[in-house]
């Protein structure tokens, strides 16, 4: 069988990304450090890539999701639940229409967990 | 030319491939197991037909696994139900068999794709909790895809490339059989030279338990005396998950590509009762046309049926109804082939019941048996008339009736022949 990944970890909906991603979710949830979940977003939507779009590169600021990264309007709205999901944040279609870059992406789940009272 | 089947699929509960499947019903080994639904062992549901080898409990996708040796990747998984994984399985293999890669059907006009699930209850009710949860702003995109009963056409239709015909049929447990019976009729009538025939169902308390409530499903706790059509003692039907998948296409396609034809479908036949929303027809009158359509398509009369391959679920009054159809279509000639019903072993597979009976009956003609009824004590009476033998018989049919029925009086029967046997 193919290795079951291990749902029993403190967050179930990062079951399965890399241990140093859980870790610096852990990090986001105790200290609220930005950074820390800007590492989240960024291995989220290389996760929710389409693999059809081929090899996974590297991801800047800079790097587009539909045009570099192979993403569709179904593998957007995947990474916006997941994330809103995540972080317990709302994104709404204004801000998933205005999203076209990876920076954007990072500026925008920031800009919603700043909107948030208190830790995360 | 009538199509022929020429690869075959199994994720059952009797076997993950065709050898272990073959085996099952050769030796007459069940699938069922006992199991207990939701923490509680007060429900009168004891035994069920496992899938084996599979992890699709959660409703996460990042929690499932499944056997070895098959690919599925991440962006596919996501948008399937628990089913839709046992459906990539069951298409795998038989693709491999019939010597057809990926890129033989993606983009292939003459291809089509013909699917029965009744969806995923299990996903529904998880992704509407979620939805209520958050008051409705927000909720699983693929929510839709993955859990209503369209959720096998839209996924593999698009994981294979599918670009000849994508289809669903919900005509409950005879949705395999109608969709294998439509595919015939797009091959015959030169619309495709080639189709993909899947039915998948898991099993879970959110996909059986309501039949508990019908009071359909059996309250036995020995797998040997829970599934037992046909039998005095019956009391209801075990609930079954899996897949099974067929690749049906012309001769010409198989032989261009050098593919073995294993068997034919000879025809088929539908003709509904116009009765009840769930309950067969007292006297299968329904069941009994589409007996006597299949073999009028198929160009055969009841002499020339070697087996019968039974719906059969262990009900009451469906058995019971089954049994009046084929004393009428058989016994009225003076005729009694022998009858075996495999959900004895399987379990009821709902929408996979029809294709799976299919390719039980491809196994029997290419491999030269006739699955019994092994877990038979004593005969009802209703249904005495009939030769059920216990034991598999190792006697080669060289035509079988396969029949099914669904709820809301949907019937449907299929002829599958040894490719080459003509009436007569």
């Amino acid at each position: 069988m193919t290795p079951a990944p291990d749902s029993a970890l403190p967050f179930p909906a990062l079951a399965g990304f890399p241990a140093e991603v859980r870790e610096a979710f852990q990090r986001f949830r105790k200290t609220g450090d930005i950074g820390s979940a800007e590492t989240v977003v960024i291995a989220a939507a290389v996760d929710y890539r389409p693999a059809s779009a081929g090899a996974a590169h590297s991801v800047t600021d800079a790097t587009r999701l539909v045009e570099d990264m192979g993403y569709d309007s179904v593998a957007v709205a995947e990474l916006v639940f997941f994330l809103e999901d995540v972080f317990e944040v709302t994104i709404g279609n204004e801000d998933v229409f205005a999203v076209r870059t990876m920076g954007d992406l990072r500026a925008c789940v920031v800009r919603k967990l700043a909107g948030k009272t208190g830790p995360a | 030319m009538n199509p022929v089947v020429t690869g075959v699929g199994f994720i059952t509960p009797i076997g993950n491939d065709r050898a272990s499947v073959e085996r099952s019903l050769r030796e007459g080994l069940h699938g069922i197991e006992r199991v207990e639904f939701l923490g509680n062992p007060d429900l009168p549901v004891k035994v069920a037909g496992t899938v084996k080898g599979f992890q699709v409990e959660s409703p996460r996708w990042r929690d499932w696994a499944w056997p070895s040796g098959f690919d599925i990747p991440k962006d596919v998984v996501r948008g399937l139900a628990p089913h839709g994984v046992y459906a990539i399985c069951a298409i795998e293999q038989a693709l491999a068999q019939a010597g057809l890669r990926h890129a033989a059907v993606s983009g292939d006009p003459a291809t089509g794709l013909y699917c029965a699930s009744a969806g995923s209850a299990m996903l529904l009710h998880h992704n509407v909790a979620l939805m209520r949860a958050a008051r409705g702003a927000r909720g699983n995109p693929l929510g839709v895809v993955s859990s209503i009963s369209g959720t096998l056409n839209f996924n593999l239709g698009a994981h294979y490339g599918i670009t000849g015909a994508v289809c669903g049929f919900v005509s409950a447990c005879a949705s395999s059989s109608h969709a294998l019976g439509y595919a015939v009729d797009d091959i015959r009538l030169g619309r495709l030279t080639r189709a993909i025939v899947v039915g998948a169902e898991e099993l879970n308390a959110d996909s059986l338990l309501p039949f508990a409530h019908m009071r359909a499903l059996s309250c036995q706790a020995d797998p040997r005396l829970a599934s037992r059509p046909f039998d005095v003692g019956r009391d209801g039907f075990v609930g079954a998950g899996g897949s099974v998948a067929l690749i049906v296409e012309t001769p010409a396609s198989a032989s261009a590509r050098g593919a073995a034809a294993l068997a034919e479908v000879s025809g088929w036949g539908q003709a509904a009762d116009g009765y009840s929303i769930a309950a067969s027809h007292p006297e299968g009158a329904g069941l009994r046309l589409a007996m006597e359509r299949a073999l009028a398509d198929a160009a055969l009369g009841p002499a020339d049926i070697d087996y019968v391959s039974a719906h059969a679920t262990s009900t009451p009054v469906g058995d019971a109804a089954e049994a009046l159809a084929i004393e009428r279509v058989f016994g009225a000639r003076g005729l009694r082939p022998p009858v075996g019903a495999t959900k004895g072993l399987t379990g009821h597979t709902l929408s996979v019941s029809g294709v799976m009976q299919a390719g039980f009956c491809v196994l029997s003609l290419e491999g030269g048996f006739m699955p019994g009824n092994p877990h038979l004590r004593a005969a009802a009476p209703e249904c005495a008339g009939l030769e059920l033998p216990r034991a598999t018989a190792a006697r080669a049919p060289r035509r079988i009736l396969s029949n099914s029925s669904g709820f809301g009086g949907s019937n449907v029967c299929h002829v599958l022949s040894t490719p080459g046997t003509f009436p007569g």
